[in-house]
């Protein structure tokens, strides 16, 4: 198979992979500024930024998607030109992607397949695909159809799809966020195992302080689209690099750590607002054993309970994956049970009748807001009444004056910046629209307000404003249902901490009685 | 009686031989994510091109070329509107549909032609099986042309690269693009291999069956491929049952008032339809449709 | 896409095709621009138009003098039968009319994600119920003429809810469904034509014969003016009274903001507390409805009687329209004008001798034309807006 590669003698000095001066512009926005990145044989460099520093972009250019503005990209010394993935595998480069990448009715060694050229042949494919398993350790059978995997399995194909093709540089993205820590583990296993024992090149994407501590070499620290700084992780703090990442000084004890990814034990904390004491608070949110399988038979939730108090905050962790999305759909009554029930305030709630959960004071901020939480194309005043429409009309006709006053409130008391009001919500940045998405919830004042995954993909000033949000919500009185799979947000914010593991809730712990050894257990689905 | 029955069946064959060609290509479009609906226009557009063709070029067996090459046409005129210009694809397919009538039954008016007719081919020993050997054995000689071309089919699709990634175009799109597949590109090859064997299908009409070229000659078996295929599963096995079984019913159609029986014309003809969206009704499970079925894609469009 | 959590089961398990390109259309109340994107000015637009027609009209020309008839006529001929005398105008505006319902129907089940494509078929069984009521209910009369009308909707509604009733207890799409039943519709009004209990002419005996019987001349909608003066029938009305109905109910009630949010993203729809199953049925109901209507109003304001073509690819070509028209109710109403004015022009051109194909082909070509520009701009935008907003979406988290 003829590639782009020219051998090079492991430990050479020669960069396997180096960004010059690399530009990147998107119409008015800069996403990277002549990036200068090193990338060398046998270490783990991790890429650490925040969301919007530009590392996905910069990963989009060395993998063929995207088409660099200016400088270039060199390959074991030479400047390559990257037009496509297919280009991109030649020189060596491989990324495991998140989402998008395996095709499920295929099966695994077809998805295999896929990215090479030439002849098929099951055969070979399957007995590669069984090598480089067993190499790794990596469980996985190659004639199993890519619907039927777990997560976990899931993304070992994606690994073992990258290491097929005997890449030189192997990048990943984000990947510890649908594993449990034992299963990170595992994962860092092998990728110092691909950089020792074989020479190769691991870049670690990260926005996790705790990640690149732990699993890189090197660590070079994205800011807004430019690189800020590059050093040896061994001798790094975390309050430096979170300095790096940020851009300012850290505290790592108060409303950032969340954002950083950094993991510190709680100090003792005074107890949440409120005279009576949090026991005594009536329950206003009750799920009992609530379970629900997917249309393929998949199990959703096995018996899920838990209870909600007025003005507390309830941390749900967990590894994506066991649950979360389906109890934040159930509350969204998007989800059907198959038995146990659900009550808000005392009174029963049909489970996926549509609006009953808002209807009853369940407010929602959902996972992925351009699935359930908003519509793009619907103009922001739109999105913003679309809650209550009911408050806006009269005998079913729309009133403008009143969706306006509505909207120019709403707008105003939760600081959206918007150009006009019936601009579409595609058009807002995703921390403006999670603003709006928060801004329609809280309108209705909820009795119950569930936030799933609420500040991922934000930038910090976005995470720093829901997170105080959150709070003042609870404050006032409304029941906060935090799902999160980041430990560090839900320490941050949570009066009590639970564990949600493959549909059910195996523990849960006052904020002062929280270890994170044992919380982690419990997340990998060892109860404690 | 069993003359009867050998007149049905050859019957039943000769309707269905043009229905299974141009589901071999419907099937493989309908794979790789494009339901197209402009199956009618090609099988026509071949039946006339064949027709013209053989005339022409005082040649039957050139009349295929010209059906094909006819169909062809029609198929990137609808690949280029709908997966590359990212026009609906509804649009252009009855719009080809219309089109296709319309010059057809122009030019059939205004040109001048006499068309040819390919000869019957006898598999020697076979076509002497009492009861089935005249209808399967002894057609026109184009039709054994599916023997090669269905094996042909289930292969490419199956086990080579193009295949593969057809395949994968039609389920998952955005993976596939990740992954470097030109996902239009191989929508638009789809449809291209539908337009040439649907062409040759409707030149079989035409070159093969009838001899000549009447007033839309295929009167909506695109339609009814269409049915097959979704009767089928979106499988070839299925879509060729679909077409024989289609087929068949046409046949008992026409030969059942010959024979003294009466059953509504009307429900025979509906048949295909109803059997197709009952089958769709009640095996949904085991009928996947490709899961980006009519869905346009485009790169980087959420 | 998490393990367990995968498909948990809410969002729709069979495929929508996206109805023409999202544009922002003013009965969406949203007006933005993409960033960045590089507007089309408007001199540009038409421009892109006027070539593209021209593009049709000189293949259509071609077409003639290949085979020996006279371009020159032609064109002459088409002005003269669609616009240029009062006459004319009353064609063109009756043949607009049964478009115009159409596809402003055809417009409300696509604004709510559901694509039926069937109205052929749904104008057939609408014709047939019209006449059913017309021919049997006595004595004719101003009355019969509305409950015809009415029985003409309700019969095209009632084919929608096949479709309807097959995508919400069956999950079996929507397109597929209402293209099957288009030709089942056929077959059944073959079947009732063949019947003396049905629609069969009186009078006529054998298989050869399928026609219905003339409708009373009381049951027919009327007619205002007559040519060659400015006439036109009520069908007309009927067509703008619906359009303008359905027009605002779609951006000013909030049934057409539900219907609209269904369309957009049915997830976030039931979370608000729209439910799928009984707001989709309304809407194909009500698009079924308009076809029937719409072949109520060419059973009694034009054609008088039912034939195997009454529906005369009306369906087909309304649906067109709305598909031309963007799902625009407004802009639909000027397609549909502008259909119309083909059609009678073409109606004109056929009597100077010249085939009806070469004009359906030339009305093919004109739908080409009309929708070979936005395909074009669309393309071109959304390159531009991928080139302003970001990288392809390949993997999670954005730059």
């Amino acid at each position: 198979m003829t590639d782009g590669r020219v051998g090079e003698p492991p430990g050479s000095p020669t960069p396997s992979l180096e960004a010059r001066s690399l530009t990147k512009r998107f119409g008015a926005v800069v996403a990277c500024d002549c990036v200068e990145l090193t990338v060398r044989r046998g270490e783990i460099l991790g890429i650490l930024g925040q969301n919007g520093a530009g590392k996905t972009t910069l990963m989009n250019m060395f993998l063929g998607l995207v088409r660099p503005d200016e400088g270039h990209i060199a390959v074991n010394g030479r400047p390559v030109v990257i037009d496509d993935p297919f280009k991109a595998a030649s020189f060596g480069l491989a990324m495991v992607h998140q989402h998008f990448s395996l095709i499920g009715p295929l099966r695994v060694w077809e998805n295999m397949a896929l990215g090479e050229k030439g002849r098929i042949d099951e055969a070979s494919t399957v007995r590669r695909v069984g090598e480089v398993a067993e190499r790794y350790g990596l469980d996985v059978d190659p004639r199993a159809r890519v619907d039927d995997l777990s997560t976990g399995q899931r993304q070992r194909a994606e690994i073992v799809k990258c290491l097929i093709r005997d890449p030189d540089v192997f990048i990943l993205d984000e990947p510890t966020s649908v594993l449990t820590a034992a299963e990170s583990v595992e994962l860092f296993r092998v990728l110092r195992q691909v950089v020792q024992e074989e020479q190769r090149a691991v870049v670690l994407i990260s926005h996790k302080l705790d990640e690149v501590l732990h699993a890189t070499d090197r660590v070079t620290i994205m800011r807004s689209g430019r690189v800020v700084a590059e050093r040896p992780t061994a001798g790094a703090t975390a309050a430096e690099l979170a300095r790096e990442m940020i851009g300012r000084e850290v505290s790592l004890r108060g409303d950032l750590s969340a954002a950083v990814g950094h993991l510190e034990a709680p100090a003792a904390v005074t107890a949440p607002a409120g005279d009576a004491p949090a026991d005594r608070r009536p329950v206003v949110l009750a799920v009992r054993d609530a379970r629900a399988v997917a249309p393929d038979g998949r199990t959703l939730l096995d018996g899920l309970s838990l209870e909600l108090r007025e003005g507390e905050i309830l941390g749900l962790a967990g590894v994506e994956g066991n649950g979360q999305k389906a109890l934040g759909d159930l509350l969204a009554s998007v989800l059907d049970l198959t038995g146990g029930t659900v009550e808000v305030a005392g009174r029963e709630v049909a489970s996926g009748r549509a609006g009953a959960m808002a209807e009853a004071g369940v407010g929602m901020i959902p996972e992925d807001r351009h699935v359930c939480g908003s519509v793009l194309d619907m103009s922001v005043a739109d999105n913003l009444v679309m809650g209550d429409l009911r408050s806006v009309s009269r005998r079913g006709v729309l009133r403008r004056r009143k969706v306006l006053e509505v909207a120019h409130r709403l707008i105003d008391e939760f600081e959206i910046s918007v150009g006009s009001v019936d601009a579409p919500l595609r058009s807002l940045s995703g921390g403006n629209q999670q603003r709006v998405v928060l801004a329609r919830e809280l309108a209705r004042s909820p009795r119950v307000l569930v936030a799933s995954q609420p500040t991922r993909g934000l930038d910090v000033g976005a995470i720093e404003y829901m997170t105080a949000r959150l709070r003042r919500a609870a404050d006032a009185g409304t029941a906060v249902l935090l799902i999160s799979s980041e430990l560090e947000e839900i320490l941050e914010l949570a009066d009590r901490v639970a564990v949600i593991h493959r549909g059910r809730i195996v523990g849960e712990m006052g904020r002062n009685e929280v270890d994170v050894d044992r919380l982690g257990l419990m997340m990998g689905g060892q109860a404690a | 009686m069993s003359n009867d029955v050998t007149t049905i069946l050859g019957s039943a064959v000769r309707l269905s031989v043009p229905l299974a060609f141009a589901g071999v290509g419907e099937y493989v479009a309908e794979r790789a994510g494009t339901l197209n609906i402009s199956v009618e226009a090609m099988m026509l557009s071949g039946a006339y091109a064949g027709a013209v063709g053989s005339s022409v070029s005082h040649n039957a067996a050139a009349g295929f070329l010209w059906g094909m090459a006819a169909g062809l046409i029609v198929a990137v005129v609808h690949a280029n509107f709908s997966h590359r210009l990212q026009a609906n694809t509804f649009v252009v397919g009855l719009t080809l549909n219309v089109l296709a009538l319309g010059v057809t039954n122009y030019l059939l008016e205004k040109v001048h032609m006499t068309p040819r007719q390919v000869g019957v081919w006898k598999v020697p020993l076979l076509w002497h099986i009492p009861v089935v050997g005249k209808p399967l054995f002894a057609e026109r000689w184009p039709a054994y042309f599916l023997v090669g071309i269905v094996p042909a089919a289930w292969w490419v699709m199956r086990r080579s690269r193009w295949g593969l990634e057809m395949r994968s175009v039609g389920e998952n799109p955005k993976a596939a693009d990740v992954t470097g597949i030109h996902v239009n590109k191989r929508r638009r090859q789809g449809l291209m291999i539908c337009g040439i064997l649907a062409g040759f299908g409707g030149a079989y009409l035409s070159v093969a069956e009838v001899g000549t070229f009447n007033s839309n000659m295929t009167a909506g078996r695109g339609f009814i491929v269409i049915a097959a295929v979704i009767f089928g599963g979106w499988t070839l096995r299925g879509t060729i049952a679909g077409c024989f079984l289609f087929g068949g019913v046409d046949a008992l159609r026409l030969a059942l008032p010959a024979l003294g029986y009466t059953i509504n014309p009307q429900l025979l003809i509906a048949s295909p339809y109803v059997i197709a969206l009952l089958a769709m009704c009640f095996f949904a499970k085991r009928l996947r449709q490709p899961a980006a079925l009519a869905q346009p894609f485009e790169r980087g469009a959420t | 896409m998490t393990g367990l959590d995968r498909a948990s089961g809410v969002t729709d398990v069979v495929a929508v095709p996206a109805p023409s390109p999202p544009s922002p259309s003013p009965g969406d109340g949203g007006a933005g621009t993409a960033p960045g994107a590089r507007a089309w000015s408007t001199a540009g637009t038409v421009l892109l138009y006027v070539a593209s027609l021209a593009a049709a009209f000189g293949i259509s020309a071609l077409l003639v003098a290949l085979t020996h008839g006279s371009p020159s006529k032609v064109f002459p001929a088409m002005y003269d039968g669609s616009v240029r005398s009062f006459g004319s105008l009353g064609y063109t505006l009756d043949n607009a009319a049964p478009l115009m319902i159409v596809a402003v129907g055809a417009i409300v089940s696509t604004r709510a994600g559901l694509f039926n494509i069937g109205q052929e078929g749904q104008l057939t069984i609408g014709a047939m119920a019209g006449a059913f009521v017309a021919l049997k209910v006595h004595p004719a009369g101003g009355p019969v003429l509305v409950l015809a009308l009415l029985a003409a909707a309700a019969g095209g509604a009632l084919w929608a809810g096949l479709v309807a009733l097959l995508r919400f207890w069956r999950g079996v799409e929507v397109v597929i469904s209402s293209l099957l039943l288009v030709f089942v519709a056929g077959q059944v009004l073959s079947y009732a034509l063949s019947r003396a209990f049905l629609l069969r002419e009186h009078g006529a005996n054998g298989a050869n014969l399928t026609e219905s019987d003339q409708l009373s001349s009381k049951v027919q909608l009327p007619h205002f003016g007559s040519y060659p003066h400015f006439n036109f029938g009520s069908g007309l009305l009927i067509a703008l009274v619906l359009a303008a109905a359905i027009g605002l109910v779609m951006t000013r009630t909030t049934l057409g903001f539900r219907l609209r949010m269904l369309g957009h993203n049915a997830t976030a729809a039931k979370h608000v507390g729209v439910r799928a199953a009984w707001l989709g049925t309304v809407a194909l109901l009500v698009s079924g409805a308009c076809a029937g209507l719409a072949g109520g109003v060419l059973l009694t304001g034009q054609a008088y009687r039912i034939t195997p073509t009454i529906s005369n690819n009306v369906g087909w070509n309304g649906l067109l329209v709305a598909l031309v028209a963007r799902n625009n109710a407004w802009v639909a109403i000027g397609v549909a004008l502008g259909f119309g004015a083909l059609q009678a022009g073409g109606g004109f051109l056929t009597t100077t001798g010249v085939p009806t194909d070469l004009v359906n082909v030339m009305e093919a070509l004109v739908v080409l034309a009309a929708v070979f520009p936005p395909a074009l701009q669309e393309v071109m935008r959304r390159r531009a807006r991928r080139a302003a907003a970001g990288a392809p979406v390949a993997v999670g988290a954005p730059a």
